[in-house]
């Protein structure tokens, strides 16, 4: 993994700690988090080294990497934790496991912490609901605020400074988008169906992903077309053409920072409502953080898939002859409550729905989560996704494999075809909505 | 850093080129032979050049799909013409910094 350079951390606010400042400064950081974040001192207190979590980790299950079974990579952090924040690894040190925080335990921190999806599904069959996700978080805060993350996080982090969006995508290149996908929209349709950005006076705001404006076109088309037939008032706001939250995954400063632009831009544009994309973790930052990192919000906060969901019965569909089949992205079934919501737009939307094993609230992550999208861990990416990969092939035929995240959609094409499993179409499930969906001439 | 003919041009980890406007043809035939594209036909600058009018207008590449209809060329054409894809492949050659994000 590429790790940012000094110049390239100023450039998004952080600075890199001496290597002799690195010990006291993540032990500050730590001793703050006992009175912050109570969640994760019970977590570091409690595992009991059941071995339950092991063979429900994907990471562990890819890689048969010791330290990414999920206690042994809670322990990284736990070791620190008992060696200067309990009486008992104070006194008997490593007897009780209690280590210092050091270079090497820098350099684990660094690989491991980075081998989790985040994905919580360990915290589901934990006896304790040790929420691994919880440490990592935290881990990778830390990290950052020592001055050492990915350069791949460093790039998005300063696009997010510079134009509000992951992919650096600038106003004019937003507008210049917009219109394409409605053209295409007025080919297809012979309707005149907007894409509005920035426009005052809106009733709802939509945050898309970025990514829906370089690859996943037919999920803004299929959102776009909904909003049409209801004939609502909304708009995108070009501040924040981002769903996705990456501070979520490396830096909290940073994640409450985009979170202000979300407010600032519901503010600015007079929404009611602001409606987010299909995006995995930016619901989970969205939805469960935004509240405690900048104050209460004075808008309804909803995913897309619940909006939709919610209004199936004023759109009509022709359903496609298709088998279609659901992989759950982890912040939705695990993090956000969105499980039967996708379920009930996919069935309105085609033939015949078929579910994978485990799914909803048990399925495996796609071995993308939390940003582990660089290209330089392709060989880790592709152990992370095998077991969403056997999954899948468990399913049998299909035509179409929806993945309502853009994480998840960058991760498993990729995955599908080293595998050179790509034998149907993959996409979102508002994908679905916009190629079935009927018109009223 | 890469050096083409004598001249010494840095790229990033991913091998794209930091500085846009150092861009030429000597690079472009350098990075063909890096990402397996091969010989280099009027289709691949069909491709190079459309990005480039774009990036320069834009400060950004286009979507992927007015890609192909602006070039007339599908999808499956632009990977047979740049096996590493139109993101990580095409916009190399073409000398775009690398697209980000969850792509």
């Amino acid at each position: 993994m590429y790790v940012a350079k000094p110049a390239e951390l100023e450039a998004i606010g952080l600075t890199y700690s001496s290597e002799s400042a690195q010990t006291n400064r993540a032990l500050k950081i730590m001793s703050e988090l006992r009175t912050s974040m109570r969640s994760l001192m019970v977590m570091l207190e409690t595992c009991v080294k059941c071995g339950n979590c092991a063979q429900q980790c994907h990471s562990y299950l890819g890689t048969e990497d010791y330290n990414n079974f999920p206690a042994a990579r809670a322990e990284l952090m736990r070791r620190i934790y008992k060696k200067h924040f309990t009486w008992s690894g104070r006194i008997f040190g490593s007897f009780v496991g209690a280590e210092e925080f050091d270079e090497e335990t820098l350099g684990k921190w660094l690989t491991y912490f980075y081998q989790c999806n985040e994905c919580r599904r360990c915290a589901r069959f934990c006896p304790f609901g040790i929420d691994t996700a919880e440490i990592t978080i935290m881990a990778r805060h830390i990290l950052s605020e020592l001055g050492i993350l990915p350069r791949f996080m460093q790039g998005i982090a300063l696009n997010m400074q510079k134009t509000g969006n992951n992919m650096g995508i600038p106003q004019p290149a937003t507008l210049d988008s917009a219109q394409f996908m409605e053209d295409e929209m007025r080919e297809e349709t012979g309707l005149d169906i907007k894409i509005p950005i920035d426009k005052p006076n809106s009733d709802i705001l939509y945050i898309p992903s970025s990514a829906d404006f370089f690859t996943n076109v037919d999920t803004m088309l299929g959102v776009a077309k909904m909003f049409h037939v209801l004939g609502v008032n909304w708009t995108i706001p070009s501040t924040v053409l981002e769903a996705a939250n990456f501070g979520l995954l490396f830096n909290l400063q940073v994640m409450r920072t985009h979170n202000l632009r979300l407010k600032q831009a519901a503010k600015d544009l007079g929404a009611k409502l602001v409606v987010q994309g299909e995006c995995g973790h930016g619901w989970r930052a969205a939805k469960m953080y935004t509240e405690g990192c900048n104050g209460a919000f004075p808008f309804e906060l909803v995913h897309v898939l619940e909006y939709c969901a919610a209004h199936l019965d004023r759109l009509r569909f022709k359903r496609l002859p298709w088998r279609v089949t659901l992989h759950d992205p982890c912040n939705y079934s695990r993090a956000g409550g969105i499980v039967e919501q996708p379920r009930k737009i996919i069935r309105a939307c085609v033939e015949e729905l078929v579910e994978m094993t485990p799914n909803r609230e048990d399925n495996f992550c796609c071995g993308g989560g939390s940003g582990i999208l660089m290209d330089e861990m392709m060989d880790i990416r592709l152990k992370l996704g095998r077991k969403k990969v056997e999954q899948i092939q468990a399913v049998g035929d299909i035509d179409y494999l929806a993945i309502p995240c853009s994480i998840c959609k960058a991760q498993i094409p990729a995955v599908m075809k080293h595998y050179g499993l790509e034998k149907f179409e993959m996409g979102g499930v508002m994908d679905l909505v916009g190629k079935a969906m009927v018109f009223d001439q | 850093m890469i050096t083409i003919k004598g001249n010494q041009i840095e790229v990033d980890e991913d091998g794209f080129i930091a500085d846009p406007s150092v861009w030429n043809e000597d690079l472009v035939r350098y990075f063909a032979d890096l990402e397996g594209v091969g010989e280099l036909t009027e289709k691949h600058w069909k491709v190079i050049n459309y990005l480039r009018d774009y990036y320069k207008q834009f400060g950004i590449a286009p979507m992927i799909r007015k890609l192909c209809k602006e070039t007339g060329f599908s999808l499956k054409e632009i990977y047979e013409l740049f096996p590493s894809g139109p993101a990580k492949g095409a916009c190399k050659l073409a000398g775009l910094p690398k697209p980000t994000g969850c792509v």
